[in-house]
């Protein structure tokens, strides 16, 4: 009996993740059939069942995801974004490379503290707007937005949707990802930002025909809403001095991001409508619906024996273990979603634990893998997607040919500088 | 009343292997901002604005950016011109499906239809569905509000 719950949990999650890398079907369709499948012959062979499923829910990462997503629904009409892209391509008085380092400097600051793609999709069409006037190819910009965007989300806990889940999951706070993430992440996003202006020589050496145009665009008209703006980044910021001392107080990160979620509904009271409708729930019930089929995983026993076949590990370098997961994790991360192999990983890194192993440098592995990995390929991440879908309306559509050229040397020099600072600084870990 | 009463005869047309580069020229010389494409037998198969010409040049962040508003110099877009290539292309790949009235349409009936589909002018055809018309909002427009004059 025990080996029929097994195989049957096995075949729902993985046929799940089949799908859901297949495309074919709506990923958040996928996993809530997937959910329902697990816990109903949970329930028929008694491995699983509805208590248990809830148990399994992270709500922590929801919690930390629905607040963020509220403030930034919040944040979005204000015309914030749309302020420091053009304050950017006003700065670099339309000379290329300034505007590429600046862009670039503004998408990453903006991605360690909100989502990649909301921050992507805000910043894109400004700067299609500013390498249109100025007469140059947007490529070089959109395409290091969402590289750079997936590079510096991997600096903090709040920065992608994998860190959220790892930072949960093992109990890391936002400053143990300042103190071991952000040194590394600021070292690869060089390395990026470097390897970008390397394959966009030529683009970038082209002079702009107009730069006079670009100097005419005024910062503050873009903010529609200057008062609220003020009003979200206060409250932001005053989330992210919590983040910095929640472990100290004892309060999960989740509190801290709907506290300020709520704390802005007050202050603003806006229409809370059109609030909710920029909340990306399919993601959320995404998340909810793998974290009740890997808990089905758990409960049957399968997970137990998936962990069982890493027994060979415990044997192998730690540090060449740590530099393995790194790399296979990223090679999974460019040509599927990161976040199913992520929710996937977790558990088995926990059974590694239990095994004996130190796991601690190994949730550092996860992140890089799954945070840099994600520039590989024009599918790797949801900033990428959405920078390429983007493209596809305009003049210069950005295909995977073009992406890969740009997008996998920059995977690789990540992965590569990743992996040397993590050899180095393992005994730290 | 019906579309015919009101509608120009003299109606400029251009086959499907019309260049776009000549469609632009005739636009021009017609000051015109609607070419019904017709078959060998005057039957209309599609229709090219003067818009869907000026979108070969417009931008392609004005339909990304809701408010151009704060874009008070559009710099080097405004002496960017259409490639060679473009503009050697056929009509057939630019045109657009054609809606067309028959010439007993009435004209409310001609107006809501062009208000609906966002036209400026409206082609209108015979019985055997030769392209025989052209008709304006104006010139419907105004026909309508002709009988507002017997009104009480």
């Amino acid at each position: 009996m025990e080996m029929v719950s097994i195989v049957l949990a096995f075949v729902i999650f993985f046929g799940s993740l089949i799908l859901i890398f297949w495309e074919k079907i709506n990923r958040s369709i996928v996993a809530i059939s997937g959910a329902v499948l697990m816990i109903g012959m949970g329930k028929v062979l008694g491995f699983y069942n509805e208590e248990l499923a809830i148990e399994a829910i992270d709500f922590n990462t929801l919690g930390l995801l629905l607040g963020m997503m509220m403030l930034v629904a919040m944040l979005e009409p204000t015309g914030f974004f749309e302020y420091l892209a053009v304050l950017a391509a006003r700065s670099s008085k339309g000379k290329p490379i300034r505007l590429f380092i600046l862009l670039g400097i503004i998408t990453t600051i903006l991605s360690m503290f909100l989502d990649n793609v909301t921050t992507v999709v805000l910043i894109a069409p400004v700067t299609i707007l500013i390498s249109e006037i100025l007469g140059i190819s947007p490529l070089p910009y959109l395409m290091s937005e969402a590289l750079l965007s997936n590079v510096g989300g991997v600096a903090t806990l709040v920065g992608d949707p994998p860190n959220v889940l790892i930072g949960s999951a093992a109990g890391l706070s936002f400053n143990d990802f300042l103190l071991y993430s952000l040194p590394i992440v600021l070292v690869s996003w060089a390395g990026a930002l470097l390897t970008l202006r390397i394959l966009f020589k030529k683009d970038l050496s082209k002079r702009p025909r107009r730069t006079k145009a670009v100097m005419k665009l005024n910062p503050a008209e873009t903010l529609n809403h200057p008062q609220t703006a003020r009003q979200i980044l206060i409250v932001l910021g005053m989330a992210i001095l919590f983040f910095f001392i929640h472990h100290a107080l004892h309060v999960e990160p989740s509190l801290i991001a709907l506290g300020a979620a709520a704390v802005s509904l007050l202050w603003i009271q806006p229409d809370l409508q059109e609030v909710l409708k920029r909340v990306e729930w399919s993601v959320l019930i995404f998340f909810g619906a793998l974290f009740i089929m890997v808990g089905g995983l758990e409960h049957s026993g399968a997970l137990r024996k998936i962990v069982n076949l890493f027994d060979t590990v415990t044997g192998m370098d730690p540090v060449l273990f740590g530099v393995l997961v790194i790399w296979i994790v990223a090679i999974f991360s460019a040509v599927v979603d990161n976040v199913p192999i992520t929710i996937a990983l977790i558990p088995v890194i926990q059974g590694l634990g239990e095994s004996g192993m130190d796991i601690a440098p190994l949730w550092w592995a996860l992140a890089f893998g799954a945070g840099f990995g994600g520039t590989g390929t024009i599918i790797g991440s949801s900033a990428n997607i959405i920078v390429a879908t983007l493209s596809e309306k305009t003049r210069m559509p950005i295909t995977s040919g073009i992406w890969i050229k740009r997008g996998l040397p920059v995977m690789i020099v990540t992965c590569t500088i990743a992996s040397i600072l993590y050899a180095l600084a393992f005994p730290l870990f | 009343m019906n579309v015919a009463s009101c509608m120009k005869h003299h109606v400029v047309s251009i086959p499907a292997s019309t260049t776009i580069r000549e469609a632009a020229a005739l636009f021009v010389k017609k000051h015109i901002g609607l070419l019904p494409v017709v078959d060998k037998n005057d039957k209309p198969i599609g229709a090219i604005g003067i818009h869907d010409l000026l979108k070969l040049e417009m931008p392609d962040f004005v339909n990304f950016v809701m408010d151009v508003d704060f874009v008070h110099d559009f710099g080097a877009v405004e002496d960017t011109r259409p490639p060679a290539a473009t503009l050697n292309k056929t009509v057939r790949s630019l045109m657009r499906p054609i809606i067309t009235v028959d010439e007993d349409c009435g004209l409310l009936r001609a107006y809501s239809l062009m208000l609906q589909q966002n036209l400026h002018d409206i082609p209108v055809v015979s019985k055997d569905g030769k392209l025989i018309g052209i008709a304006s909002r104006v010139d419907i427009g105004v026909t309508i509000l002709k009988a507002w004059e017997k009104a009480e």
